[in-house]
């Protein structure tokens, strides 16, 4: 260390008289008056491309260009609304889970069909563990507390039993996708598969997808009863209310067991 | 060449800026477009079931009326059989019974017509003796009372021609006659002993009937006793969340239009000094020729 920089402190005063060598040897004066009032008839005088860049008229529309340029970034980057990342665009494809896939059940309520454990849905790219869900306080559905799982409503039929079964997850975080960014991709047909505690795998078709306002969310055909097996994805979309930091809409996927 | 060429073209790109600006503020702002797909309930359920103790086991066919071939065979039904409901379209429907393994040209056994409306649920059973063996088209609840269970019975004992049926301590049906069914009855919400009680013989079993779910009790003859079968007709959530629920974090929102005057000020201050140093280099530029070595 102390060797270089000995070194380089030997070197500055080498190339010093250099520098102040160059207009000895050289009678034409330095480039740098021609940017300055140029006495007329004087060869050197003539306004290059370079010598353009000293006069405060050029450097002022160099600013000036500058400034409306980033004016107009500016806009840009603040207009552009409903703007998605690379990444977040491209779904990564999942396998369907593997196990003996569930029979449609006999109507008898003896047969106890046991709580979801995961949830793969491969044409979005979901998979996810299943956590329980119960109401909150106020009687509201709780939400999982990370933005990555979702969780099933317990106080719902259990994914596979006779009835209508609630899964909810995140639309996304604060700061990126959550686990049901992709749900309102989904399309009529398309599979669901959801894992049971015991290890058997139900498969549930898309039959429709909706989205509704927050204001006029259909419970009755949300939660209320069915007479086979069905499933119900809630997560939000529509527009984001900035001043409540919540969504305005909701999205459904009803999907019904595969018979 | 002259020293204007340069300028002119500032000018326009300036002109090009504004422009842009122009469209970004007005323009920008798309709409999302709702991704949901609407469509309209076409569709009831329909279930079969076979509830004649003394008669043969049956092949049952579904035809939607004016098309000969059916739509659903059920092959070798036997008595206590009860399907799982089938979603089928709007419309018309014949049910026929044959004996099990009769060809399906044979003339049916019984047959009766359903007409299946949308969103309703249907139970199409074989009841009563072999003998006077009749199809009964049953209307299926599927919504309850907020809060309470719906329970109906049907009395398909032949051991025991009349029974009483009691869940917890509500009597849901006096000496109700064999192959008859009650209407449903509201029952509040919990696991209740199901008791049913005949001549002679009785039988129990507890039987969990959350809110906001319908059922079906069958008395069946076992060999030797009587049996229940309890049937889950509908179910939903037991306790229905308020509201909606509040699943996303505004993350991937897209951001709330901010104004775009701060934006536009520092365009209009930019182009005002890009407009200043023009009319200076304009001046300047008048001098250029006179002083330039192109004017000696």
């Amino acid at each position: 260390m102390s060797l270089t920089s000995r070194g380089r402190r030997r070197a500055a005063p080498r190339l010093a008289p250099a520098q102040d060598e160059t207009p000895a040897q050289d009678e034409t004066p330095p480039p740098r008056d021609t940017s300055q009032a140029a006495p007329p008839g004087r060869r050197w005088a003539r306004p290059g491309p370079l010598a353009l860049a000293g006069r405060p008229a050029v450097v002022a529309v160099g600013i000036g260009l500058l400034l409306a340029g980033s004016g107009a970034v500016g806009l840009l980057i603040t207009r552009h609304t409903g703007h998605v990342p690379p990444h977040v665009a491209r779904v990564k494809p999942v396998l369907p889970p593997v196990g003996p896939q569930q029979q449609t059940p006999a109507p008898e309520v003896a047969e106890r069909v046991p709580p979801p454990v995961s949830l793969t849905i491969p044409v979005i790219g979901v998979r996810t563990r299943l956590i329980r869900l119960r109401l909150t306080r106020s009687g509201v559905l709780q939400v999982p507390g990370s933005p990555a799982v979702a969780g099933w409503y317990t106080g719902s039929p259990p994914p596979g039993a006779v009835g209508s079964s609630v899964i909810a997850g995140h639309v996304d975080s604060y700061l990126g996708p959550g686990v049901f960014y992709r749900l309102r991709l989904l399309h009529r047909g398309e599979r669901i598969y959801v894992r049971e505690a015991g290890g058997r795998v139900a498969l549930f078709l898309v039959s429709s997808v909706r989205l509704y306002k927050q204001t006029r969310f259909p419970r009755a055909s949300v939660y209320g009863p069915t007479p086979t097996p069905t499933l119900r994805l809630i997560t939000c979309g529509g527009t984001f209310d900035y001043q409540t930091r919540g969504y305005l809409s909701n999205v459904v996927v009803y999907a019904t067991l595969a018979s | 060449m002259s020293h204007q060429a340069p300028v002119r073209r500032i000018v326009r790109l300036l002109a090009a800026c504004a422009l842009v600006a122009a469209w970004l503020g007005t323009a920008a702002p798309a709409a999302m477009a709702s991704p949901a797909t609407a469509t309209r309930q076409t569709t009831g359920y329909l279930r079969l079931a076979h509830l004649s103790p003394n008669a043969p086991a049956v092949d049952v066919y579904l035809y939607s009326v004016g098309n000969s071939n059916a739509m659903i065979v059920v092959h070798h039904v036997t008595y206590g059989t009860v399907s799982a409901y089938q979603a089928v379209p709007v419309g018309d429907y014949t049910v026929a019974m044959r004996g099990a393994g009769k060809p399906s040209t044979s003339p049916p056994v019984l047959s009766t017509t359903v007409r299946i409306q949308a969103g309703h649920a249907y139970t199409v059973a074989g009841m009563g003796p072999a003998a006077g063996l009749r199809l009964q088209v049953l209307d299926d609840a599927l919504t309850t009372p907020p809060g309470r269970a719906l329970v109906r019975v049907i009395q398909a004992s032949l051991k025991e021609h009349k029974v009483t049926v009691t869940a917890g301590g509500q009597t849901l049906t006096k000496n109700l006659a064999f192959g008859s069914a009650t209407s449903y009855v509201s029952v509040p919400a919990g696991t209740w002993n199901v008791h049913v009680t005949g001549g002679t013989m009785s039988a129990s079993k507890s039987v969990s009937l959350p809110a906001n779910t319908t059922h079906t009790i069958v008395v069946l003859d076992d060999p030797g006793r009587l049996a229940i079968d309890p049937l889950t007709d509908a179910a939903g959530s037991n306790l229905m969340p308020a509201g909606a629920p509040g699943t996303g974090l505004g993350g991937m929102a897209p951001r709330p239009a901010s104004s775009p005057l701060p934006w536009v000020a520092v365009m209009a201050l930019g182009a005002l000094v890009v407009a200043a140093g023009l009319l200076g280099l304009r001046r300047r530029g008048r001098a250029w020729p006179a002083s330039g070595p192109h004017a000696r």
